[in-house]
């Protein structure tokens, strides 16, 4: 049952929809990816996650007409299908290896100490709600308050005193 | 450096490390199915539609309006049977048309906000049976007392005995018992279904509400 409504478009032009629609996620994937390492813990939820937003993003594609930046537009999607629409399965719990994926990648050029603060971090970041990981990830993505408080439906104001907050909250994590 | 700029700087350099889907595994996801909080809102409240106007449709067969007839009930009956079948109409109206505005690409609150209101629809129509078969029985009830053979019986006893007014008390204090006890039921079940289904939402939506106060 589509969530939004879709126009049956023909034939070809559905072809062409089709490859232009998977092309740019194929292009742009690592946002969606990003946001299901936020919101899940293991790597069969991180997959499920990805198709439903895959899902999401398909069923609003003819929707989209440019106007903003296709990966704008994802962030959108994306955030909105991860904090509102998927449903959690609670069967499964946190698998061991999973949790590196984030924080191995160029451990090397850090030295012990900043790559356990890093950790530190990443695992504050888990805990936080669903908008507080929502506000982080929007950004660590280098978003401007315009566009975290239209992806989220609040003033600009009120998302800077609640980045603010949260900002905190982590860095007396870190800084106990 | 502040330790959110290097969380941040870390954050960027993500990218390669990430699992990366290739075209045709992307292609065959879009074709899967759905299985969004949407969705299942849309078939449970589909659900919902169809048991209380079964209910209904169950309740009222012919020997139903044989019964109806003997307590003086046939034509306040038919009414209330237009009433509620109009009344379904626009719900289900009101329903699809919520229904229909939910978009993945509205802000988050939006979003969340369509959600609500659908489920809200849904409930407003439960609460809308449950109040109809509530004044369907109180009424039945009575008109029974007063023209069923058995119903005249029972009163006649009572003011023989000479304590009419327990007596009315009495079926009062049943009546009330009885529906209570079907409202909590009822209460009980929805409290569960929905808080289940839509607590993660409601929580959410209320701290984006709150960053407004």
């Amino acid at each position: 049952m589509p969530a939004t409504n879709i126009e049956t478009p023909t034939a070809n032009v559905n072809k062409e929809l089709e490859h232009q629609f998977v092309t740019e996620l194929e292009n742009n994937q690592n946002i969606v990816h990003k946001v299901c390492t936020l919101y899940t813990n293991d790597r069969e939820a991180h997959n499920d996650l990805f198709q439903e937003i895959t899902i999401q993003l398909w069923k609003a594609y003819p929707k989209f007409r440019g106007e903003s930046k296709f990966s704008t537009w994802m962030y959108r999607v994306a955030l909105n299908t991860a904090i509102t629409l998927y449903r959690k399965s609670k069967k499964r719990l946190k698998t061991e290896d999973y949790d590196s994926v984030i924080y191995k990648i160029r451990t090397e050029e850090y030295d012990p100490g900043e790559e356990q603060q890093l950790k530190l971090m990443y695992d504050a970041i888990r805990e936080l709600g669903d908008i507080e990981k929502a506000l982080v990830f929007l950004y660590l993505e280098d978003k401007d308050y315009g566009e975290i408080s239209e992806t989220l439906g609040i003033t600009e104001v009120n998302a800077r005193v609640k980045m603010n907050r949260v900002k905190n909250k982590l860095r007396s994590i870190i800084n106990p | 450096m502040d330790e959110l700029e290097f969380l941040k700087k870390d954050w960027q350099r993500k990218g390669e490390a990430l699992p990366r889907l290739t075209y045709d595994e992307i292609y065959k996801m879009i074709w899967k199915k759905s299985s969004s909080i949407v969705k299942w809102i849309f078939y449970i409240s589909i659900l919902e539609f169809i048991f209380w106007t079964m209910i209904n449709i169950i309740a009222t067969d012919a020997e139903y309006f044989e019964e109806v007839k003997q307590i003086h009930m046939y034509e306040m009956d038919i009414v209330l049977n237009i009433i509620s079948y109009l009344i379904l109409i626009y719900f289900i109206y009101k329903f699809y048309m919520n229904y229909r505005k939910i978009s993945v690409t509205d802000s988050s609150r939006q979003l969340m906000k369509t959600i609500l209101d659908v489920k809200r629809t849904v409930t407003q129509y439960v609460w809308f049976n449950i109040s109809l078969f509530t004044v369907t029985f109180i009424i039945t009830f009575y008109a029974s007392l007063r023209y069923l053979p058995e119903g005249r019986k029972i009163i006649e006893n009572a003011t023989q005995a000479g304590n009419e007014t327990l007596f009315w008390l009495f079926i009062v204090g049943v009546s009330v018992v009885f529906i209570a006890i079907l409202l909590v039921l009822v209460w009980l079940f929805y409290k569960l279904l929905y808080g289940i289904l839509l607590k993660r939402l409601r929580d959410n939506y209320k701290e984006l509400k709150q960053l407004e106060v």
